[in-house]
């Protein structure tokens, strides 16, 4: 129950930089990716077999030496320019965490491959939880030009492939991916709960033994000046999701 | 994985949402199949219907829902391989048409055809799934007088908080009140009045609501079911589209209205349901399960 409730509030939340950090952790996470933009030997003489690997470089790691920005550039830059609803953004978790249980343990990237799982998992979940979403050939634009849109199709298609179209998601996926940021929110439900309550027994105490009611009201407010300051949790979201839900109406 | 070259395709059966269907025949198996064929845009990528309608059916398996069998992806082109199906509740009622007359069905078949649809509605609802686009098109129907929910590029998952929805969903005649005035926050109710819908259709062979327009649907609807009011729809005044200025009708005598379309001799118990299944208020709509165990369907689970 408590899940749902922090869920609820952490999706109603504006997108902050922890959660973009909390992204870029995540997506590393998922597969070994060669730091240097040229990582691999030269190739080897090409056979007839295998005309072209499955990983062979693509438009991004041809420029990739100059133009390849941080994993964390890169989904800041998403984010702004698409003004993703933090629901979206943060349900590509559970695209991440499924690809890495479903990833070979020994497979490994290219400097950019972390980049399009990234955009890939964020496409499957505008597509899948949005009525409407934007088309690839704007998700190719979102990436200024470290992508063509032949480069997000075919990530976008060989991500539905591995999942084998299997894109549901259900509140379990939702609370394991999640954890990191769910807990502190936990957390705080429960503070400001015990503060809410201290607060009603010390009124009620006083209500009880005093006579007068401005005497009431006076050290009433009196114990909740005492108490450690903690704003209320809840409200303070809530006016978050206010904002939040405003700013997002022309997103996806 | 099948591949393309497993079927062999024939007549067209006709175009759907974004999609042609034809028939085709598995080779291996000799078995018939649909061939959902989605031409693929590479502006758009792939399609979120042809995502969410793959992703959804693939775990959908009921008797009362068309089985999808395998998915062919390739690069221009994505095929979904469902079951075979003869006919659709459209076609089917249209081919009874008598002159410029439509005619309704039987009312044991209405009943039969009314309880699969339900049947199906409760699966997907108990999987979690709203189909959004239930109409006589996109009921299939065999020759053995089966039914069957087809066509689910509109479905969506419901129930996690992620969802974002669109009030531009259901096709017009089929559209819920509260969709029509704007609801996002639907659920479940807002197939059901579709089945209300198209249990008066198959009754008297005619759309129940046949508007034009989102204002004129209202109307239509209105007109029979009354226009809500705060005493009757607590919340209605507060959706995005509603009018204030709405002409007030009071709720017509809805088995009077049908039985004057229709030879047969309807009973207070159909009409009984129809009311459950079209209250206006989505909140006092039956589900699919109680609708299920109404009395009108007793000689089912007796």
């Amino acid at each position: 129950m408590s899940d749902a409730k922090a869920l609820r509030i952490l999706f109603k939340s504006p997108v902050t930089d922890d959660m973009i950090r909390y992204l870029t952790n995540t997506t590393l996470k998922v597969i070994p990716c060669a730091k240097d933009a040229y990582p691999s030997p030269p190739s080897s003489p090409r056979s007839p077999r295998s005309p072209r690997s499955p990983h062979s470089p693509r438009s991004a790691d041809k420029t990739s030496a100059r133009s390849l920005p941080s994993l964390m550039t890169f989904i800041s830059r998403l984010v702004r320019y698409t003004n993703v609803y933090t629901s979206t953004l943060l349900t590509a978790a559970c695209y991440l965490d499924k690809l890495k249980r479903i990833l070979p343990r020994d497979a490994h990237g290219l400097p950019s491959t972390s980049h399009r799982i990234f955009l890939a998992c964020l496409i499957l979940s505008a597509k899948c939880h949005n009525d409407s979403s934007p088309q690839n050939k704007h998700w190719a634009e979102y990436t200024d030009g470290l992508f063509s849109l032949e480069d997000v199709n075919l990530m976008e298609r060989q991500l539905l492939q591995l999942f084998n179209w299997d894109v549901r998601v259900c509140d379990e996926d939702l609370y394991n991916a999640l954890e990191m940021l769910l807990t502190p929110i936990k957390h705080d439900l429960v503070r400001s709960r015990k503060v809410f309550s201290r607060n009603y027994y010390h009124q009620r105490n006083m209500s009880a033994c005093s006579s007068t009611s401005t005497l009431v009201s006076m050290s009433s407010s009196a114990s909740v000046m005492s108490l450690p300051k903690l704003p209320s949790v809840a409200s303070h979201y809530d006016t978050l999701y206010a904002h939040s839900e405003s700013a997002a109406t022309n997103m996806v | 994985m099948a591949s393309s070259s497993q079927f062999k395709q024939l007549e067209k059966l006709g175009n759907g949402t974004y999609a042609t269907v034809y028939k085709g025949l598995n080779k291996t198996t000799g078995v018939y199949v649909a061939l959902k064929e989605v031409k693929l845009d590479s502006e758009e990528g792939t399609p979120s219907t042809a995502i969410r309608e793959i992703s959804l059916m693939k775990e959908l398996k009921h008797e009362n829902i068309v089985r999808l069998y395998d998915v062919i992806h390739t690069e221009n082109k994505l095929t979904l391989v469902f079951e075979f199906m003869d006919n659709d509740l459209k076609k089917y009622m249209d081919s009874r048409t008598v002159g410029n007359n439509p005619q309704g069905l039987e009312l044991s078949l209405v009943k039969y055809f009314e309880w699969q649809l339900l049947q199906g509605v409760a699966f997907c609802h108990e999987n979690k799934i709203l189909h959004r686009d239930l109409k006589p098109q996109n009921l299939l129907i065999n020759n053995k007088g089966q039914l069957k929910l087809g066509d689910f590029g509109l479905a969506r998952a419901f129930g996690i908080p992620v969802n974002t929805f669109s009030s531009e969903v259901v096709t017009l005649w089929y559209r819920a009140p509260d969709v029509l005035m704007g609801s996002r926050t639907y659920s479940t109710s807002i197939d059901i009045w579709s089945c209300g819908c198209i249990l008066a259709e198959m009754i008297t062979g005619k759309p129940l609501f046949p508007g034009t327009n989102d204002e004129e649907q209202l109307k239509l609807i209105f007109e029979t079911m009354g226009t809500p009011t705060e005493r009757t729809w607590p919340g209605v005044s507060s959706l995005p589209k509603y009018n204030p200025q709405f002409p007030q009708h009071l709720p017509k005598d809805l088995g009077a209205l049908l039985q004057s379309q229709t030879r047969e001799k309807l009973d207070g118990s159909v009409i009984d349901l129809l009311h459950g299944l079209l209250k206006l208020n989505p909140d006092k709509r039956l589900s699919a399960k109680q609708a299920l165990n109404h009395p009108w369907f007793s000689e089912y689970y007796q």
